[in-house]
């Protein structure tokens, strides 16, 4: 009896093809033949317009299954949706995995009109293999709560970050990235129309969104007004409101996030490790990779990133030092993307999560990779009042104390090198000089800086997957130009996110090879040279 | 009964007496071991090959003076020229990298650049305290903690943290060498080998 109550509390959504499975579908329904009751069915105009975050979305949601139903390959009647919907099911399958959610709830299909029956065997079938799974452990999550009086949370926002000492200079403007790449956009002007009772202005909540965050005016600001964080603050507020968060990507990488804040969800986070890393349930220092192993699988058709390589070239270079880490297999995403599109709530349940598990592991110290996961863990947690009983570390950090007690040195790197600063660490996190310390001990042919460079790099053209528009990829190409000038041959970044944006704009059809460059994490690059003396 | 015959050599003024003395008194009052030091006074000593020898016991030292080392520890090319073929077979040799050449030696030994890695902290004169942090993780005369201990009381009164960071600099230096050793002889000198 309480399997079957189970079974009927599925909820499962069909996605279904306008044109040849609906007609089969249709034909169920005029026959009056009993299709599952757990089955709702969305009309899609075709299987290849359902994108990854359209699959993914009911999981968040708290679906317990989805089902893809379009045309045969060689029958859709856009040519490549078949095709298109293979890759997006294959991609979506292998993100349920890692998140331990059990690729066996995603299932694509291909139905003819012809074939009614096949449709509702399938239907049984997969409804019967979703039950055998058991209910999706993830909770719906909660939307923000709307303030009472959005005007005065607005008002305490302006005088936390004491935006009335901006001057009207101008400086921030100036230095502006998206300024710079030619957006009519101005940091000055949206603070004081902020200041002015304006939020409800349709340009100030435009470029509330555009706001790359990468704190460039921070920098430069003689009033040291945080802009960066009091956009931050304000878009909470937004977000409450109207729920915008102007995503790109289809809201993918927010989903995934929200999805990571059910506590009874087990993911797979680290299950395609190599066999020759070594770790240790037992030991002190924990490794926190982020979500690479996710943007891996997102891109991989399109952009085809290695950012799964920091992780590992991360965990070798541990290895090297004898340090064997622990590592979470539930890993959740830190929050950082949640917390910068405004969505405060979900990211505090993920911190909660976060801090739990790695407390309950026993280690007393993290290691962090990715500069926004460094970020959050070291500043916005202790921010947002929760205590910590370990020590954070970048691996930049780790490698230089290592590397500085001698008896390491670097093979011979035969590449011209230049290095791409993110955002998060040069800028929020004062560290220009962690990656360069560890570029000076490297033996490449050169080591040459870009135009801008440390505390004045230019941002890779997005942050928090939010407000990518034709100015962040004017940005990544003008970065990829300063590149290229420096005659080097090999960009190296710090940053997962900064291989994914820059990988972008290098295979804009429009530019040809013109700014093609290798591009390798700066862990990748230690990795491969760093040996024993 | 274990002994250990250690010699510290130098120049005049690089603190050589000062690093047989703070090695001498960790292993007595630090590890409770029984110890002696005979410094040299003569001209050497003024900007010769001076020395230190300290003698490290399990049980009483009757001879104060070395006849035969354990542990030589060279930052000059006079000391080290004149100390090492003393040096007992098994025994350990270690020298400061930048300021001594092993030339002709065929026998292994262990360099530390400790003069330059005092420059890069800051002051040149701390390569003695680097050499002593050397000598404790390679040799392990006296223990870590003892030696420490001792560095701290042994410096002038406001120095001591630089000082500390100076002796875990060169023990630091001295694991790393260990350790790379180690890998390097089971096959494995770099991240991805």
């Amino acid at each position: 009896m309480g399997n079957d109550q189970a079974k009927k509390d599925l909820k499962i959504i069909l996605f279904l093809c306008s044109w040849g499975p609906h007609a089969a579908f249709q034909q169920l329904q005029d026959k009056d033949c009993r299709i599952p009751a757990q089955v709702k069915m969305v009309r899609i105009p075709c299987s290849g317009r359902v994108s990854k975050a359209l699959l993914f979305k009911p999981f968040e949601m708290g679906a317990d299954g989805v089902a893809l139903i379009g045309c045969g390959s060689g029958a859709c009647r856009y040519g490549v949706g078949s095709i298109t919907a293979e890759r997006n099911t294959a991609d979506t399958r292998r993100i349920l995995d890692l998140l331990g959610l059990s690729r066996k709830r995603l299932r694509l299909a291909a139905f003819s009109p012809e074939d009614p029956q096949g449709l509702l065997d399938f239907l049984n079938d997969f409804v019967e293999e979703v039950a055998a799974i058991g209910k999706s452990p993830v909770q719906r999550p909660s939307k923000p709560e709307q303030p009472a009086d959005s005007k005065a949370v607005i008002k305490e926002i302006i005088q936390k970050h004491d935006v009335y000492a901006c001057q009207d200079c101008g400086k921030c403007s100036s230095a502006c990235s998206l300024t710079l790449a030619g957006k009519q956009y101005s940091p000055r002007a949206m603070a004081n129309a902020i200041i002015g009772g304006k939020l409800d202005d349709p340009q100030v909540q435009k470029d509330v969104w555009a706001c790359l965050t990468c704190g460039i005016c921070y920098d430069r600001c003689p009033s040291a007004v945080n802009f960066p964080e009091f956009i931050r603050d304000v878009r909470a507020v937004l977000k409450s409101s109207n729920g915008n968060g102007n995503e790109a990507h289809g809201g993918f990488f927010g989903s995934l996030a929200r999805t990571m804040t059910s506590p009874e969800l087990k993911g797979r986070h680290w299950h395609w490790l190599p066999e020759d890393i070594k770790t240790d349930a037992q030991s002190k220092v924990l490794f926190f990779g982020g979500c690479a192993p996710y943007f891996d699988v997102f891109f991989k058709n399109h952009l085809a990133p290695a950012t799964l390589d920091s992780l590992k070239d991360s965990l070798r270079l541990l290895n090297f030092f004898d340090v064997h880490p622990i590592l979470l297999d539930d890993e959740r995403c830190c929050g950082h993307d949640l917390l910068w599109t405004g969505d405060r709530e979900n990211f505090l349940k993920l911190a909660k999560l976060n801090i739990e598990a790695i407390a309950e592991s026993g280690a007393e110290e993290v290691i962090v990779s990715c500069p926004e996961g460094y970020r959050t863990f070291v500043k916005d947690y202790p921010e947002a009042g929760l205590e910590m009983p370990f020590k954070v570390t970048h691996i930049h950090e780790f490698l230089e104390r290592e590397i500085s007690k001698g008896s390491v040195g670097f093979k011979p790197l035969d590449k011209k090198i230049t290095f791409q600063d993110s955002c998060r660490l040069s800028r929020h996190m004062e560290m220009t000089d962690s990656a360069r310390k560890l570029i000076n001990r490297l033996a490449p042919e050169s080591f040459t800086e870009m135009q801008d460079s440390g505390a004045g790099a230019i941002c890779c053209g997005n942050c928090g997957w939010s407000g990518c528009d034709s100015f962040s990829k004017a940005l990544q190409v003008k970065r990829l130009r300063q590149a290229k000038e420096t005659q080097g041959d090999l960009l190296v970044t710090s940053c997962p996110k900064c291989q994914v944006h820059l990988r972008c704009a290098m295979q804009d059809p429009f530019f040809g090879k013109d700014l093609e460059i290798e591009m390798m994490d700066l862990t990748s690059v230690m990795a491969k040279t760093i040996c024993w003396e | 009964m274990q002994k250990l015959e250690v010699i510290i050599t130098g120049f005049g003024g690089q603190g050589i007496v000062l690093a047989g003395r703070i090695l001498g008194q960790a292993a007595s009052l630090g590890d409770h071991k029984e110890s002696t030091l005979i410094q040299s006074y003569g001209p050497e000593s003024r900007g010769g090959a001076c020395s230190a020898q300290v003698i490290i016991s399990d049980g009483t030292i009757n001879y104060p003076y070395v006849r035969q080392p354990d542990i030589l520890a060279a930052m000059s090319q006079a000391g080290f020229d004149k100390f090492v073929d003393q040096v007992r077979p098994e025994g350990f040799i270690l020298i400061d990298q930048d300021l001594v050449k092993p030339k002709g030696l065929d026998r292994d030994y262990f360099a530390v650049p400790s003069t330059r890695m005092a420059e890069e902290l800051g002051r040149k004169m701390m390569a003695n305290i680097i050499m002593i942090g050397f000598i404790t993780a390679v040799t392990q005369a006296s223990t870590l903690e003892a030696t420490r201990e001792t560095v701290t009381k042994s410096v002038p009164k406001g120095t001591e943290e630089m000082n500390i960071k100076a002796f875990s600099k060169g023990y630091d230096y001295g694991l790393s060498l260990l350790k790379a050793r180690d890998k390097k002889a089971s096959g494995q000198s770099g991240a991805l080998a």
